[in-house]
């Protein structure tokens, strides 16, 4: 009798573990969100609470934000500038979350399907599309057309956070994209300025590695930044990725038009005569960002287009990095740059108000000035002070962003032609009909495809 | 008069029914318990295998988008249709065919000879005894990161010893190569997984009397003979245990492709589970990624069936 109730027991304990474990969390009197795990949570907030009642009900709305900072100063002082909002009234306090871009989208996905997205997030460009695709993203049109520093914000990244006519995202920080040259080395081959189109720079490859020994350019052939350099090569060229159709879906147009295929096939001909010519290391077809970043920076070869947080690279190899300069990508038929709008998402909640508060605290002229100053600020009256920052940020003018649709079979498309132009050796032109089907075929599966 | 038996037969109380009866209470107390004491395995059985595995199937014949909420209801056969066809399915199943079997009988090879060698008298065996073992322990992650440095072309040692000896004019890149990368990383694979055979294989030879072995040297049989004739029989139930149980985990192995490759460049090192991520966590698409999760389960159960079918046969032969 004593084994059996000792049994009963056990079970019953079991089972309640069991049902505890799967239990959801303690809920949100404004519903909106979740409060973050301790493991991963950082709290900027002086409260410690869960979301609370309304301003209306005397309590503070509590919004939960996700963001993508680290350990390095910039972190910490974005924190701070965060707990400085919380400080400075009372009526909305931020809980943060940090979370890596890393891993970040996945987590965003799964926080929206299972209704428990947060207030606002960090997130990346690439993402928008998709974001306003599952109806997720809160119409910031109304606030930012009342807002008296909209003019402040630089018309085409104000365009990139705009689909439909409604602002359904925030700028948070730009990262540019410029040429940057090691002069030594160009000066050592007897250059004193850096190419300005494809040609040029293929004609200079052959003297700098004859006179120098390395590689006049690099690239990232795989990775997340492939798929945003070759977008900018094609925009040189006068392409686009997709383009908005009459019944308000995308399409890939190239295979529709021989004019657009030539284009296409050109910029592909381009990264084929770049390995051909040992203009740049024949492992550079394979390259990620990391490769690509690492290199330039111990001056192993001479030129690359890359973005504004090479300025941390400068003071990590001040030896090698002391001779770089910054100029405009070299460019085909008109120049062009891959502008990359990292966002702030709002996501729709019952409390818009409190979300536009904060959104508005961060990209506001003093958080921008402090936060973003060296030359990666949305705001047109942020200006930068060192070549890292008035450079780079004269180019944001000519900035092309990724258009407004699901982009990740899309980028992986765009990664794997790369790989079919470099790796397989495919013909200019079949890559580009291929890659002009492979981009339809993705909006064709996210049910964006125009005429579908 | 056959017609009456069976009538009478049919009229008999089942045997069941009066065993059931003769148990006792102290019996039946005694099953109760029992039937407790399995109820947490199989709660766990039913939320953590048969729960995920129904509900796999069930999505497969689903539309079922993460991020395209317009794509739902029954989709039949559509999901198998669109894996199918998907470009580089066929990549994908060749690949796993080509790194399962290569990697099983790689693994198996050097398990076999490293187990030979330390099965012999030699100095220092118990050292080396230990050291084969390291390779299986270092976790995947660290494995796989360390060799994808060691093989970079920039500053990889390998690249480095290989120009230094004159077998490489220049630095290869192994792993971004589309003919290079699967087979670099079936290397890896062996390199890992060689120890486990190493250590089973070992323990089945210490088993193996060398009194007959002895007795057949007496009788004149060499060395490949013995080796062939009475090691290797020996050692055929321990083998065939291994291989089909290595079989099912490289088939289904993720980690070592993903961290070395993720599967590329251009899918050329992508398997099927690889395959299988890419339709969930790129592009959240989980009815194709059930529908590959299914056919694979049906691919490693056929397996599995023809495997048991035809050890039954022998036996019975």
């Amino acid at each position: 009798m004593k084994l059996k109730a000792i049994s009963g027991i056990l079970a019953m304990a079991l089972i309640l573990t069991l049902l505890a474990a799967c239990g959801s969390k303690g809920s949100s009197e404004n519903g909106s969100s979740a409060s973050p795990s301790a493991s991963e949570s950082a709290s900027a907030s002086a409260s410690a609470s869960e979301s609370a009642g309304s301003g209306d009900s005397g309590k503070p709305i509590t919004l939960n934000m996700w963001a993508a900072l680290d350990s390095t100063e910039a972190g910490k002082k974005t924190l701070a500038k965060i707990e400085a909002f919380n400080n400075l009234q009372k009526d909305v306090q931020v809980n943060v979350q940090i979370i890596s871009y890393d891993v970040m989208h996945d987590k965003l996905i799964a926080a929206i399907n299972a209704g428990d997205a947060p207030d606002l997030t960090w997130g990346l460009s690439e993402w928008f599309g998709e974001l306003n695709k599952m109806d997720a993203l809160a119409d910031m049109t109304p606030y930012i057309d009342k807002w008296e520093d909209k003019s402040k914000i630089f018309p085409n990244v104000l365009d990139a956070v705009t689909v439909d006519g409604k602002v359904k995202a925030l700028p948070n920080y730009l990262g540019i994209r410029a040429l940057l040259y090691h002069k030594d080395i160009l000066a050592q081959a007897g250059y004193n300025a850096p190419p300005k189109t494809w040609d040029e720079l293929l004609k200079m490859a052959s003297v700098i590695k004859e006179k120098t020994g390395k590689e006049a350019f690099g690239i990232a052939g795989k990775g997340v930044r492939s798929p945003q350099e070759l977008m900018m090569y094609l925009a040189q060229n006068g392409l686009t990725v997709a383009d908005r159709q009459a019944d308000g879906k995308y399409k890939n147009t190239w295979a529709d038009n021989p004019d657009q295929l030539k284009k296409a096939a050109e910029v592909f001909k381009f990264y084929q005569d770049l390995l051909a010519t040992k203009t740049i290391k024949s492992d550079a077809k394979t390259w990620g960002w990391e490769e690509e970043d690492q290199n330039f920076a111990l001056g192993q070869y001479a030129m690359v287009v890359n973005g504004p947080w090479m300025e941390g690279r400068a003071k990590d190899n001040p030896d090698t990095m002391k001779d770089v300069e910054i100029a405009a990508p070299i460019y085909s038929e008109k120049p062009a740059t891959f502008l990359e709008v990292a966002m702030l998402f709002p996501f729709k909640s019952d409390h818009p108000d409190a979300t536009w508060k904060l959104a508005s605290y961060l990209i506001g002229k003093d958080y921008q000035t402090e936060i973003n100053y060296a030359g990666n600020s949305p705001r047109s009256d942020v200006q930068a002070t060192n070549k890292w920052g008035k450079d780079f940020l004269a180019l944001a003018p000519q900035g092309q962003v990724f258009p407004p649709v699901s982009l990740s079979g899309i980028t992986t498309a765009l990664e794997d032609s790369l790989a079919r132009a470099m790796l397989k050796n495919d013909k200019p032109e079949v890559v580009a009909q291929w890659l002009s089907d492979a981009i339809n075929e993705s909006l064709r599966k996210t049910g964006e495809l125009s005429g579908s | 008069m056959r017609d009456m038996h069976r009538a009478e037969t049919e009229k008999r109380p089942l045997p069941a029914i009066r065993l059931r009866s003769s148990i006792s209470p102290r019996e039946k107390r005694f099953k109760r318990i029992a039937y407790l004491y399995i109820l947490p395995a199989v709660v766990f059985f039913i939320l953590l295998n048969a729960y995920p595995l129904i509900t796999v199937l069930w999505d497969s014949f689903q539309f079922k988008s993460l991020v395209n909420k317009t794509l739902t209801g029954f989709a039949g056969l559509a999901n198998y249709r669109e894996v199918v066809h998907n470009e580089y399915f066929r990549t994908a199943l060749w690949n796993t065919v080509v790194w399962t079997v290569l990697s099983v009988a790689g693994e198996y090879l050097f398990g076999i000879i490293t187990a030979l060698a330390l099965n012999q008298n030699v100095k220092g065996r118990t050292l080396f005894r230990a050291f084969i073992i390291v390779p299986w322990v270092v976790p995947i992650l660290i494995a796989g990161l360390t060799w994808t440095w060691m093989l970079t072309p920039d500053y990889g040692v390998i690249n480095l010893w290989l120009v230094k000896l004159g077998l490489l004019k220049e630095p290869y890149y192994w792993l971004g190569e589309l003919n290079t990368a699967l087979l670099t990383v079936v290397f890896v694979n062996i390199w890992r997984s060689f120890p486990f055979y190493t250590i089973s294989l070992l323990a089945a030879l210490q088993s193996v009397s060398r009194d007959i072995i002895e007795a057949a040297a007496i009788d004149g049989a060499g060395i490949r003979t013995r080796f062939w004739r009475i090691v290797m029989p020996q050692l055929k139930t321990v083998s065939l245990t291994i291989i089909f149980i290595h079989v099912i985990w490289t088939a289904i192995n993720f980690d070592f492709i993903f961290i070395m490759t993720e599967g590329g460049p251009l899918h050329s090192s992508e398997t099927l589970p690889i395959m299988i991520y890419r339709y969930a966590m790129e592009e959240y698409n989980f009815g194709n990624a059930s529908a590959l999760a299914s056919m694979m389960l049906g691919f490693m159960m056929s397996g599995f069936i023809l495997y048991y079918l035809i050890s039954v046969r022998k036996n019975r032969g």
